[in-house]
């Protein structure tokens, strides 16, 4: 029996916990006690993490596609067949023509190969993954106001803050481990105030809870400074030495005044002013947020208006006072801080920097594209006309998670090559030229960086399942055979690289992360702690800035014909699309269905009863499942977790994107329901 | 049986451990990261740390394990039994766990035999140490479960600074000790004074006291209203914490995986908490609200464990103190128990 120390696959918390292995298998897990994030506690997902990686329908082989079917092939030829397709592909079309999607749930070190297989070896900046989905609005309005997109504070602090505002995130479902801290420090006296439509369990446990109305956050938002500013609450002193272009913003902050956000939002004016008081008063606020905030049109306004918020109030660069987004998966955060996205090279410097684009051109040694890539939305929509001739996706799955599926499966369809490295056969995988077998986070070494910045190696517990390969073994083989060299003995020489190009990841070696329980970036020099909070006596950019933000109403609001707003999100057993949870006995077992909440009022005029099936239909598409009644969504709003494929709640949300980020619109669209 | 007590010098068990291991897997308590601890497998008997906190893992891992191969079935009609019939010595258990693996037995064993804890029951050895230092979380002492016991283990250490004063409780532990008796002495005057010092200040120490029967027979007095349960389990995050780390806590699932022609039947651990525990067909959960499941893991363990099996289903570890993330774990409960039921008369 051995115990490999390791990081749980799952959400962005980052619990460190054991794998247990016997002969050779994963028999268990447990967690760490001295572990700074979940001490000892694991939420259900983490429990469970072990059971999905030896499941009998992990992929073993590599795949191509012959007509109908999946002939099994060796690594040879398969890597062989997509060199020679990608090397046509882009000879006849150009590189722009091919696009990666890289994976949050990979770790850093792949991330930062097929960021760099796609800048060097392909010659295209067409890469992005499912950040684009959950937090590029945060990557974007935070880099402009921070000039770093990140949770300020580490999830610890949360225990001795003193208000905790939570706009938009489940945290108890989602970041279960951040929740247990907001127990803990509501337990020692703080308030909390919990904004979001849906009366979410941790609203049961707020001092406040506004339920303004889907997509008015931003109205919300400035309403609370508004009344901040006009009851004298703004820290002027930091307002002052600290950021810039407060004039212009308070200019439009005048018209939010609580009376008019009243009538956006539907909260009454007083709550504004108090929760605006609550939240200005006390100096150890908190402020978190989540997709709620980021999946709009508005997505980075939202981001703006909370930053603006912390810095009127001087709530930041401090312990238990700051901005958190609360990043999802394991690697999201890593996999930005990586550069897996079409406009920044690891360390969000930027690609169309000629001083930067130099430095990554000395090391890597070839000339680097200068124009920003595609996002993932864009690269779908070019894939439906016929622009973008490839796709290589590596641990995703967009058919699920994107919005307006019949939409993403008819560009995939489109393509001339897709390739699919996974560790299961997922929905996007049946429509893949060529199928490659993936290592999961239990088979192999590398680094994966949590939501409060914390770098922790992962650790290799048994050997891969059949001939599966860790993905970043897979991308060197491929690029040493699209005739580019890329010769690592191991993940850390890879982080070697990274740490060598990446200021904020400069101490960040692997053995550093041996002992210990991981490091918080930014991190710059081998001799440097790492930093538990951001922004202490300047921000990331120097001054932080104030953006003047305006209320605009989400894409698709609801009307004669379809009169509802479906709102998606998540549910606490299930993750994502659930190609791993769906594949654990316990966790399949919590909500085999899929379902949408109803109010009950609402149920009562379209005549259905609990678990009546409906059918929802949007412009897009319709899909049939139970309805669940309750009184978690307010009248006239249904939501629908995404993670099942027979109902796949992306059937019907609307592809509209911010214009700045191209996050799409997942959090409101207009909808029927109706009793089958 | 009488324990046979002897003398070890700390200085010759590494020997005894390095002899042991010969014919067994030696597992001990090694450093994880930081300040945790796991039992792993001892490669350097040296790295065994002596020196430890009362709160350890528990051991039911290596008794019902959380993923359990059970059998093979092939379509040739062939069936291969699974059971792990692994020889283990395990070296460092707390007093509780093994108070909790004599009830362990009774649920396995008694009537219809486990056949898959049983063999690995057989095949193990425990080697446990009496706490000197108890944690803030633990609350043995005041239910007789630890820290240190009369009966019921194999072989017990106390730790006496240079030496351990050593208690041979049953057959297994006899061999341990006996084939290597050379290594032992038996103890002198001053042995049993040492040993004794220990025990008082172990039980000094060992301040935490809940009552288990003041909390049963609350329950039983029908003063304890469903309204205490919702209240008690609104945080529960449903995450089988508690219920995975406590050693007397035996739910689980089997699931089949197949293999191509190879179907393989695991048994998991699972927990009373899920929802999905109690699902019936039809989609029909009777537990579906939370404070039900609350409710009945602590009755299980105050009200029907002790009617079932003549004792609590609590052996004070203070292991689910830890592994709760909001604090639903058997002390604060059964405080606020107390509380709530005193207030209300
Ligand atoms: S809280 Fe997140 S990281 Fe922790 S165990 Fe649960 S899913 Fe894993
Ligand atoms: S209920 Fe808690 S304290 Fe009691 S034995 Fe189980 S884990 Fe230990
Ligand atoms: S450990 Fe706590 S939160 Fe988890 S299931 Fe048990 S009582 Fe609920």
């Amino acid at each position: 029996m051995d115990k490999i120390l390791t990081v749980c696959p799952y959400c962005g918390c980052g619990c460190g916990l054991y794998l247990h292995v016997e002969n050779g298998s994963i028999s268990g897990v447990s967690p760490s006690r001295s572990h700074p994030v979940n001490r000892g506690s694991l939420c259900i997902k983490g429990w469970n993490a072990h059971e999905f990686v030896t499941h009998p329908e992990r992929l073993r082989y590599p795949l191509i596609r012959e007509d109908s079917y999946l002939r099994k092939v060796g690594w040879d030829e398969a890597l062989g067949f997509i060199s020679s397709r990608l090397k046509k592909i882009k000879k006849i079309h150009g590189p722009d023509s091919i696009s990666i999607i890289s994976s949050a749930k990979c770790t850093n070190e792949e991330n930062y190969l097929m960021m760099k297989f796609a800048r060097a070896v392909i010659g295209t900046n067409n890469i992005d993954h499912c950040a684009r989905l959950c937090h590029s609005s945060t990557v974007g309005g935070l880099a402009t106001t921070f000039g770093s997109g990140a949770m300020t504070n580490s999830i610890s602090e949360i225990a001795d803050a003193k208000t905790l505002f939570v706009i938009g995130s489940n945290t108890i479902e989602q970041h279960p481990m951040v929740a247990m801290y907001i127990f803990e420090a509501i337990e020692k006296g703080a308030t909390l105030i919990v904004a979001d439509p849906r009366k979410i369990r941790l609203a049961e446990f707020s001092h406040i809870h506004l339920r303004h109305r889907c997509g008015t956050d931003t109205a919300l938002l400035m309403g609370i400074m508004n009344s901040i500013v006009a009851e004298g609450l703004v820290d002027i002193d930091f307002v002052k030495k600290r950021t810039e272009n407060f004039d212009s913003f308070r200019k439009i902050l005048k018209r939010y005044t609580p009376d008019v956000v009243e009538g956006i939002t539907g909260i009454h004016a007083d709550d504004i002013r108090k929760v605006a008081r609550l939240y200005a008063m006390e100096k150890r606020s908190m402020l978190f947020y989540s997709m709620g905030i980021t999946q709009h049109i508005t997505g980075v306004d939202n981001v703006k208006a909370c930053a603006n918020l912390v810095m009127l109030t001087g709530h930041i660069g401090l312990p238990s006072s700051g901005l958190n987004p609360l990043r999802g998966q394991n690697n999201v955060q890593g996999a930005c801080d990586m550069g897996a996205l079409p406009d920044v090279y690891s360390g969000y410097q930027f690609v169309k920097d000629p001083i930067v684009r130099r430095k990554f051109k000395r090391i890597w040694g070839v000339n680097l594209p200068e124009k920003s890539g595609l996002t993932m939305m864009e690269m779908v929509e070019k894939a439906y006309k016929g622009e973008l001739k490839a796709m290589y996706i590596m641990g995703e799955n967009p058919l699920l998670s994107n919005p307006y599926s019949d939409y993403t499966r008819e560009a995939l369809q489109r393509l001339e090559l897709l390739v699919v490295q996974d560790i299961f056969l997922n929905e996007t995988a049946q429509y893949a030229d060529v199928i490659l077998p993936a290592a999961s986070f239990a088979e192999k070494d590398g680094t994966f960086t949590n939501t409060e910045r914390r770098i922790q190696l992962i650790r290799k517990a048994t050997a891969p399942v059949g001939e599966s390969k860790p993905d970043w073994e897979i991308i060197c083989e491929l690029s040493s055979m699209m005739g580019y060299e890329m010769n690592y003995r191991g993940t850390y020489e890879i982080m070697e690289e990274v740490a060598l190009l990446t200021p904020i990841y400069g101490g960040i070696l692997h053995h550093r992360l041996n002992t210990g329980l991981g490091l918080q970036w930014p991190c710059p020099s081998t001799d440097h702690p790492g930093t538990p909070y951001l922004h202490r006596k300047k921000f990331a950019r120097g001054l932080g800035t104030f953006m003047p933000v305006d209320f605009i109403p989400p894409d698709e609001p609801p009307n004669d014909e379809f009169p509802m707003i479906l709102t998606t999100g998540r549910i606490y057993s299930r993750y994502h699309t659930t190609t791993m949870c769906g594949r654990t006995t316990v966790l399949e077992r919590e909500e085999p269905e899929p379902f949408i909440e109803v109010n009950p009022s609402d149920a009562e005029k379209l005549k259905i009863k609990n678990r009546d099936s409906v059918k929802v239909t949007s412009k897009r598409g319709s899909i049939r499942l139970n309805a669940y009644i309750t009184t978690t969504v307010p009248e006239g709003t249904v939501f629908i977790p995404f993670h099942y494929s027979v109902a796949p709640a992306n059937a019907l949300t609307n592809p509209a994107l911010d214009p700045e980020v191209k996050i799409p619109e997942l959090k409101v669209c207009a909808v029927k329901v109706e009793p089958l | 049986m009488k324990p046979t007590e002897l003398i070890l010098y700390k200085d010759h068990l590494s020997y005894w451990l390095r002899q042991l291991r010969k014919e067994r897997e030696l597992i001990g308590p090694l450093r994880g990261e930081e300040t945790d601890i796991v039992f792993k497998s001892v490669e350097n008997i040296h790295d065994i740390v002596l020196d430890l906190p009362a709160i350890l893992p528990t051991v039911k891992e290596f008794l019902f394990p959380q993923y359990e191969p059970m059998f093979k079935y092939l379509m040739t009609d062939e069936v291969v039994d699974l059971r792990d019939n692994t020889k283990r010595v395990i070296f460092g258990v707390r007093s509780c766990d093994v108070t909790a693996l004599t009830l362990l037995d009774k649920f396995f064993l008694d009537g219809y035999k486990d056949p898959f804890y049983e063999e690995r029951r057989n095949e193990t050895v425990l080697i446990s140490i009496v706490c000197g230092r108890p944690e803030p979380e633990c609350f043995c002492a005041g239910l007789n479960t630890g820290p240190y016991l009369e009966k019921g283990f194999d072989v017990q250490l106390t730790d006496l600074g240079d030496r351990f004063f050593v208690q041979v409780g049953s057959p297994k532990g006899h061999s341990a000790v006996m084939r290597f008796s050379f290594l032992f002495r038996k103890p002198y005057k001053a042995d049993y004074e040492d040993q004794y010092e220990v025990f008082l200040s172990s039980k000094a120490t060992s301040q935490k006291r809940i009552s288990l029967e003041g909390a049963r027979q609350l329950i039983l007095s029908g003063k304890v209203k469903d309204d205490f349960w919702r209240m008690i389990s609104d945080k529960c995050f449903e995450c089988g914490g508690c219920v995975y780390q406590c050693p007397l806590c035996t739910c689980f699932t089997v699931t089949d995986r197949v293999f191509g022609d190879i179907i393989e039947r695991v048994r998991l651990w699972d927990a009373c908490l899920f929802k999905g525990f109690t699902r019936l067909a039809g989609g029909i959960l009777p537990n579906e609200e939370r404070y039900l499941r609350t409710k009945r893991w602590f009755y299980h363990k105050l009200i029907y464990y002790p009617d079932a099996l003549n004792g609590f289903g609590c052996v004070g570890c203070g292991r689910c103190t830890i592994a709760c993330p909001t604090k639903i774990d058997m002390a604060s409960v059964i405080t606020r128990l107390k509380v709530t039921a005193g207030s209300e008369g």
